[in-house]
């Protein structure tokens, strides 16, 4: 009877899991379509030449831009730094929100935004990402064009963007990371769980997603997301496909269990 | 200043409208409480990124350098290089020179290549800095971690105790930052008055102090300088003048020294009885 429990749990954990990748392959990456559009607003709030967010990755411990705005910004996107390193490392250790004009004075700065970016700022504004366990990353601003500085309300507003940014981060991560929803239903539902029996769960559910991208069903899927540029006739015309295909493989299905 | 500032600086963005409340002591003035004072024979600790002692604006005046390791048995405090990996505590340490030049600094670095460890770092180099006795701390720096609430709680409250003014920026972003929303620490934003000296303070919590944070000129790595803007810089202009209060009056608690620095503000005075305010008659 346990043993049957068992197998049930793990089915509709493994159904739940198939269902969350299925949602973030149709979804495209929405965290990164989120951020953007957070460096765009800020880019021309501030009137800036660029603005990027840094998130914290593991493995090895690095902040990595995922996305920049603004016409000095291209540059940045893909860019790793150390956490410990720069203006943007020092906003991730430290959690505090911090703005330095005058940086080109910075031979050290200077050089090594240079080296990376092509691009040298006079001034450089940076807003820690907050959630509630931690510093998630960073946004920064770089040179407003009509300021040499940044006042205490740039400080503000950009807090308001880190903020943003923060949720939709959350947000999308929950959505996006099947291991992370899956963990955390299963901490809310079984608190009696240890976390290794939890990883083990979860290990078990998601064996098998993402080893392929090629099977057949993830290229269904991958088709399906295409799908949303259709016109009306041309999804009424796919629906009638649909409708045949599916009637093919119910006989089917009935000939194989009647053998 | 035109601009609104953001909620915790907005008290000291017109001081004559937010701070007219002002305590006044009897005989308490700046010159009664620092005149004369370079901070000598006063210890200030600073937690933060480290300091480079050659740094030409620290003026040789790092006495002990040390960092938090974290182990297996938990964290221990151990000498450290005379390094700043940011050049953010060596813009606080010559911040606090250029009003009390005659304090000693000590180095306590708790921002490492450990970032995971970074609160727990944090919490330990406080402990230390109040278990050495050390007569101010500046924390530019805070931690949002729910679970460190308590233990920067108690660390606060025995720092107040023992005699240790901790002086903490507030986070810039509007989100709970610890220790510096505790009412046992002295807790600074910034205003936008370039002036070192002008302080002001403000009853209504959660930020009691303003001093100057805008477009400072500060101290950076490798010897060099910028200007910079943030909370970060204007609680070590509250630290030095904290340290100077210490040098010429030592052994005050933080208690005492906050009336003083309330008692010495730039806060306007009460208005004069006029108008609709005659009723409210300030002869309280």
């Amino acid at each position: 009877m346990a043993n049957q429990e068992t197998d049930a749990a793990l089915a509709a954990l493994v159904a739940a899991a198939r269902r969350s990748a299925v949602g973030r392959r149709l979804q495209g990456d929405i965290e990164t379509r989120l951020l953007q559009s957070i460096v765009d607003a800020t880019v021309r709030l501030f009137d800036a030449e660029a603005a990027s967010i840094a998130l914290f990755e593991q493995n090895p411990d690095r902040l990595e831009f995922r996305v920049a705005a603004g016409e000095q910004g291209a540059g940045a996107v893909g860019l790793t730094v150390p956490p410990t390193q720069g203006i943007v490392g020092f906003v991730y250790s430290t959690g505090q929100a911090l703005s330095l004009s005058d940086v080109a004075n910075d031979p050290r700065f200077n050089r090594d935004a240079a080296e990376q970016t092509g691009y040298v700022p006079r001034s450089i504004a940076a807003a820690p990402l907050l959630d509630e366990h931690g510093t998630v990353g960073a946004l920064q601003v770089l040179d407003k064009r009509g300021s040499p500085t940044f006042s205490l309300k740039d400080m503000e507003l950009l807090g308001v963007f880190a903020g943003q940014a923060t949720v939709a981060i959350a947000a999308a991560r929950v959505q996006r990371d099947t291991d992370r929803l899956l963990r955390s239903v299963l901490g809310q539902i079984g608190p009696d769980l240890e976390d290794g029996q939890i990883q083990e769960l979860v290990a078990a559910a998601t064996r098998d997603l993402d080893v392929d991208d090629d099977a057949p069903f993830w290229r269904l899927v991958d088709q399906v997301a295409r799908l949303r540029s259709l016109t009306d006739r041309e999804t009424e015309l796919l629906t009638d496909i649909l409708d045949v295909v599916a009637a093919h493989a119910m006989r089917g299905r009935r000939g194989r269990s009647i053998r | 200043m035109t601009e609104p500032l953001p909620a915790w600086s907005e008290p000291f963005a017109d001081p004559k409208r937010e701070l007219r409340r002002s305590l006044r002591l009897r005989g308490v003035t700046r010159d009664w409480a620092w005149g004369g004072a370079t901070g000598k024979g006063v210890r200030v600790g600073i937690i933060d990124s480290g300091l480079e002692n050659d740094h030409p604006q620290l003026h040789g005046r790092v006495v002990e350098n040390v960092t938090v390791e974290l182990g297996d048995d938990g964290p221990t405090v151990v000498p450290d290089g005379q390094v700043d990996m940011f050049g953010h505590g060596t813009a606080c340490g010559a911040i606090i020179l250029g009003l009390a030049p005659e304090v000693e600094l000590i180095s306590i670095r708790v921002l490492g290549a450990d970032l995971r460890g970074k609160g727990t770092a944090f919490a330990a180099g406080l402990e230390w800095a109040i278990d050495q006795g050390l007569e101010v701390c500046n924390l530019s720096l805070s931690s949002k971690s729910e679970s460190l609430y308590p233990i920067f709680h108690d660390l606060a409250d025995r720092a107040y105790f023992n005699g240790t003014a901790l002086i903490s920026a507030a986070n810039n972003v509007p989100a709970p930052s610890y220790p510096s929303l505790f009412s046992s620490v002295l807790s600074v934003a910034a205003h936008g008055e370039p002036d070192p000296w002008r302080l002001y303070y403000n009853p209504s919590p959660p930020v009691e102090f303003g001093a100057w944070g805008v477009d400072v000129p500060i101290a950076w790595k490798d010897g060099g300088s910028t200007v910079a803007t943030g909370n970060s810089f204007a609680a070590p202009h509250v630290a030095g003048l904290v340290a100077l209060i210490l040098s010429k009056h030592p052994g005050l608690s933080p208690f005492e020294v906050k009336a003083i620095l309330a008692s010495v503000a730039d806060n306007p005075g009460r208005r004069r009885p006029r108008g609709r305010s005659r009723r409210a008659g300030s002869r309280a």
